[in-house]
């Protein structure tokens, strides 16, 4: 893969978790993903359930864990086969920023000296007034300033300045890549709709890509450029964001849109829900298509053999709906 | 309004958390403040808020669970029985509540219900069990005649009576529960954050069931939620409430439609909606702290038409119509 057109590239990455009473049967907590992000900024939104591997994901695309099968390449560079001043290197271009702010500080520490740290230890600033510069300037950034943020705890802030300060942590570094795992789901609605708006900001100004990560599908919609739908581990549809929202291909994203509840009074003519629910690990066993059990078009062919990545327009999806 | 309206009434409840170590470091946390509220037959009362502002509160008060360090320092709720008599739940001791008035009467899905069942019991004993202290006795085999319909309702397979909790996953557990709370055909149900921790699909199944149960027992609901989405698809009516008050009330068309109160304007105009990628506002600054909450309307600090009335002096609950409310001294006539 050549190192300039892509920034990230995960490659048919597969991730097998034991099971059972010692471990040793396994399932597929993600199966066969690939995706691609180009270099030029963008969202990229991963939704799914609980027990869709997108956490694992995640997990996986900050070296946290290690994928049974495939590959993951950064500028062209396999990330579980860096030297260690590679990994310092990777470390300041690949940021996260995670769901739930009050875990995310010791509420024992003054905040402001974790973006300290970064500075310190990630990025070698010494000067200590250089620091203060640094760290006003991207307080300032999402909003906030040293001056509003310095020597005060995690229990003296709201939901949101945490969040707020988590992201401006995660940007010190000015990161390529910044992971956004659930981090508005925590928040009151009053407070989502802005960290959604320095999400977009940090894209268009700092040139920087995002993966958001998240099950809610209508703030998806909001930031999003693309979206990649997860269903227990299996990548089921990859497309630009207001095609797929307009003409959902697979059966599951359809279900998946047509469940929005949204905070409009024409809901409740529109939706009809699906009576149905299966047991989580016997969906991930299924040797065919993960969604069979539940989905209202499931042939024989769907329960025995995965289906294949169709790609139509741009888009791809893997169904044997549109199989030829 | 005539006694045959409501099944539900709430007049003047007051009531917060007592919290602290000592004698001399009480503090009172107020997290209910002067709320009246009606429930009638045959509807769904959405009560909707942000983390802290109360809801959930009030919704334990409305069913009576008034536990230390839960304190009602004012204010009664009438409940309309099934056998027409009208009886002040605040007055009752626990003894008859749990006996008489819960399960039968009112039944309360708490949050995180998911993980109210017994770890040790199968749901078929939890089932017998509930039944009994209510002076029912049934057989094991009973029970499958008699949830089946129920279950078929919630959509759950009936295998899942001999299943332990931790075999069913967190929607059914949910489901689970409900069907139990359902049981006795109670004629209110207090819903708290019903749907908080399920995915969507799940979601609006629950909710489809809660609805659809409700319309064909004619019973009427409460269903608290910070989700603008599930009250756009549930409620009859609707009750925001901001800092432990309800700032605004009447029938959802209309507050959705029309809210009055700013802070209902800011919320509804920062949610978002698909097929449209416009920039939104949230609602600047944060909600108050109820330990030490603002003088004066306690939305002024963050309300962009605050005059120095809405500083000094608590707003007053205005009827702008009908049974349509608003606690804003925007409205005042003066």
């Amino acid at each position: 893969m050549n190192n300039t057109d892509t920034l990230l590239h995960i490659n048919n990455v597969t991730k097998l978790f034991g099971y059972g009473l010692l471990g040793l049967r396994k399932f597929r907590a993600l199966n066969n993903v690939s995706l691609t992000m180009p270099i030029e900024p963008e969202i990229l939104v991963i939704v799914g359930e609980t027990g869709s591997g997108k956490s694992t994901l995640l997990k996986i695309i900050l070296r946290m864990l290690v994928p049974d099968y495939g590959t993951v390449l950064y500028k062209g560079k396999n990330i579980f086969k860096m030297k260690s001043s590679e990994v310092r290197w990777y470390r300041q271009e690949v940021q996260a920023v995670f769901q739930d702010p009050f875990e995310t500080f010791n509420p024992l520490r003054p905040v402001v000296d974790y973006l300290n740290d970064t500075l310190k230890y990630l990025l070698k600033v010494r000067n200590a007034s250089e620091r203060k510069t640094l760290i006003d300037q991207t307080l300032r950034f999402v909003g906030l300033s040293l001056e509003k943020v310095d020597g005060k705890r995690s229990n003296e802030f709201s939901g949101g300045e945490l969040q707020r300060i988590s992201i401006a942590r995660a940007l010190l570094s000015r990161p390529k890549l910044l992971l956004a795992d659930e981090p508005v789901s925590m928040l009151d609605a009053s407070l989502r709709v802005d960290i959604l708006n320095i999400l977009k900001d940090v894209k268009e100004n700092l040139k920087t890509s995002i993966i958001y990560v998240t099950h809610d599908i209508l703030t998806a919609y909001y930031v999003g450029d693309r979206i990649a739908v997860l269903y227990r581990g299996d990548l089921v549809e990859l497309g630009p964001i207001t095609k797929v929202y307009n003409e959902p291909l697979h059966p599951y994203t359809q279900l998946l849109l047509s469940s929005v509840l949204e905070p409009s009074l024409d809901i409740r003519k529109k939706v009809k829900p699906l009576k149905r629910s299966t047991i989580e690990l016997k969906e991930f066993l299924l040797q065919g298509c993960k969604f069979a059990m539940r989905c209202p078009y499931a042939t024989k062919k769907c329960y025995e053999t995965p289906p294949p990545e169709i790609k139509i327009n741009g888009r791809a999806v893997r169904c044997w709906l549109y199989a030829t | 309004m005539t006694s045959q309206d409501f099944v539900l009434r709430a007049v003047n409840l007051d009531g917060g958390y007592v919290i602290g170590s000592s004698e001399k470091e009480l503090r009172f946390v107020h997290a209910v403040r002067n709320v009246s509220l009606n429930l009638n037959y045959n509807e769904i009362l959405g009560i909707a808020g942000e983390s802290g502002c109360g809801k959930s509160t009030l919704a334990k008060i409305l069913y009576g669970a008034v536990d230390p360090p839960l304190v009602l320092r004012r204010g009664s709720i009438y409940l309309h029985t099934s056998e027409g008599r009208i009886v002040d739940i605040t007055k009752l001791d626990k003894e008859d509540l749990a006996k008489r008035i819960w399960w039968r009467e009112i039944s309360y899905i708490p949050q995180n219900s998911m993980n109210v069942l017994n770890p040790m019991k199968r749901i078929r004993d939890t089932i017998i069990e509930t039944f009994k202290f209510h002076g029912i006795e049934i057989s094991k085999d009973e029970v499958t005649k008699y949830v089946r319909d129920l279950f078929d309702f919630v959509g759950l397979p009936t295998d899942v009576l001999n299943a332990y909790p931790h075999q069913l996953s967190g929607g059914m557990r949910q489901r689970v529960v409900i069907t139990l709370a359902m049981m006795l055909n109670p004629r209110i149900i207090i819903a708290d954050e019903p749907t908080t921790a399920v995915d969507v699909v799940t979601q609006l199944n629950i909710l489809t069931f809660l609805r659809e149960y409700q319309n064909s027992k004619k019973s009427s609901i409460v269903i608290i939620s910070h989700d603008m989405g599930v009250h756009a698809y549930m409620d009859t009516a609707i009750a925001i409430m901001y800092a432990g008050s309800i700032v605004e009330y009447g029938k959802s068309e209309e507050v959705f439609q029309e809210p009055l109160h700013p802070y209902t304007k800011m919320l509804m105009s920062s949610l978002i909606v698909r097929g449209d990628k416009g920039l939104k506002r949230g609602i600047p600054g944060s909600p108050p702290d109820l330990r030490n909450p603002p003088s004066g309307c306690k939305f002024h600090p963050r309300c962009p038409f605050a005059m120095d009335i809405c500083r000094k002096e608590e707003p007053p609950i205005i009827e702008i119509s009908k049974n349509r409310f608003v606690t804003c001294w925007l409205y005042a006539k003066r």
